[in-house]
């Protein structure tokens, strides 16, 4: 038996643009169209929903989960009869599995980058050659203070 | 704060396009100013910052770097020109998210106070397909002094540009045209395959099935006698220029299928040649694609 977690639906849906989750009323509109749904084992934005839903969603937030199959392009959200956001719900969760220490490591890998150094990307001296030879400046400088701060 | 003028814009050019694709602000640099498109530099943007892993992790840090951005571009009172659809998807969907006065808003407004900066609203980012599509065809076809004729273009719009259409305001969701419109505006033809609007795949995290995603819209954009293919944002132009790379490594398909920014076809249509735009450094040889276009 999954462990139920009667208050989870609740929390996921106090979080920004997660929609009228209690809504849903498992139609699969948001299946049709999934590109992740389409080319991933094991992805399908409806149950996805339906177990946040019922609180039985843990395994959504382990290592290793699904929900980062999604390539969050949108067409669940404006598919959607019911004003149900499944994209905005994989959000959550993969904040609930960041949390836990279960993303990715590419995941986590990419915002240390902007904690570190302000931007997905570190200067390198091959790109102030290929700058410089487009005539164009020097790349702008991150303010890497102000980021580190804000991500800390 | 100083009142803007009509198409002068402050320019945020994001991680990619500065840092990994400069041809591509090169282009920029080259051509908006022929449309009449006047863009500033400041100091202090960093990240938009990017709407897959960092937005995942935390949608609250998320929104706090993305709406310092948007405080830094509001001194400077002007709207910000992006280039890229990550980077227009963070900036409006956080602009939105400030206007409606939720927990994460305050929360996020909490963070900034500890920067002393507060965003009022007052600015927003402007996606450049949207500005130049705003001007009008016409606007951008007076600047081109030599017309692409011949060259068949296919489109990708990217989900970010489009979706959610309530919240992006670009066009529509699923039968959009406007790029198109601005495509043809230099001359060239643009060819409509199917699966138009789907993903490009980049941010999935399934790395096969990403390969597949794109080859796959590649295989259409060929079916439908392509012999390039466009997007505006760099994450999309990566997934199909280095992407090529890749799927013909793991799944054995050769797309041959010349990548562009859209500014760097409207640079091309307005003179500027192909050393001048940083074209050898694709990883797919654009020369077959530029051969087809007419003397």
């Amino acid at each position: 038996m999954p462990k139920v977690s009667p208050g989870f639906a609740e929390s996921l849906s106090k979080v920004e643009g997660t929609g009228e989750l209690g809504y849903c009323y498992q139609c699969s509109a948001c299946v049709a169209e999934c590109p992740a749904a389409q080319h991933c084992e094991g992805f399908n934005p409806r149950e996805i929903v339906l177990a946040s839903i019922l609180g039985v969603a843990d395994h959504l937030t382990e290592a290793g989960s699904v929900i980062w199959q999604c390539t969050t392009c949108y067409k669940c959200y404006e598919r959607c009869p019911q004003g149900t956001h499944p994209i905005e719900v994989v959000t959550a969760l993969k904040n609930v599995a960041f949390e836990k220490g279960n993303a990715p490591e590419s995941v986590a890998a990419v915002r240390d980058t902007v904690k570190e150094a302000g931007f997905i990307i570190v200067a390198s001296d091959a790109l102030a050659r290929r700058r410089d030879e487009l005539g164009l400046e020097s790349a702008p400088a991150a303010p890497a203070g102000d980021i580190k701060k804000l991500l800390e | 704060m100083a009142k803007a003028e009509a198409n002068e814009y402050t320019l945020f050019l994001g991680c990619m396009i500065p840092l990994r694709y400069p041809q591509i602000e090169a282009a920029a640099r080259k051509a908006l100013p022929r449309v009449g498109v006047k863009v500033f530099d400041i100091e202090g943007f960093s990240c938009c910052p990017e709407p897959w892993s960092v937005k995942g992790a935390s949608l609250s840090d998320w929104l706090a770097v993305a709406m310092r951005n948007l405080a830094v571009g509001e001194k400077a009172g002007r709207d910000m020109l992006v280039l890229c659809n990550g980077c227009y998807s963070t900036l409006t969907e956080a602009a939105h998210i400030a206007s409606d006065g939720s927990e994460a808003k305050e929360a996020a407004e909490k963070k900034l106070k500890s920067l002393k900066l507060s965003y009022a609203g007052k600015n927003k980012a402007r996606h450049v397909a949207g500005v130049l599509s705003d001007m009008g065809p016409d606007a951008v076809a007076s600047s081109v002094t030599r017309p692409l004729v011949g060259l068949k273009v296919a489109v990708h719009h990217g989900c970010h540009l489009l979706r959610p259409a309530a919240v992006m305001g670009f066009d529509d969701p699923f039968e959009p045209s406007k790029l198109e419109a601005l495509v043809e505006a230099l001359g060239a033809q643009v060819v409509r395959y199917d699966g138009y609007t789907d993903c490009c795949g980049k941010a999935t995290q399934d790395p096969e099935a990403s390969l597949t995603m794109a080859s796959d819209k590649m295989a259409a954009m060929r079916a439908a006698g392509a012999d390039c293919l466009l997007t505006v944002c760099p994450a999309c132009f990566e997934q199909f220029d280095l992407g090529q790379v890749e799927i013909k490594r793991k799944l054995g398909k050769d797309h041959k299928l010349a990548t562009f920014h859209y500014l760097q076809l409207l640079a091309l249509a307005q003179g500027f040649d192909a050393t001048e735009l940083g074209f050898k450094r694709h990883h797919v040889d654009v020369s077959g694609a530029l051969a087809k276009i007419k003397k």
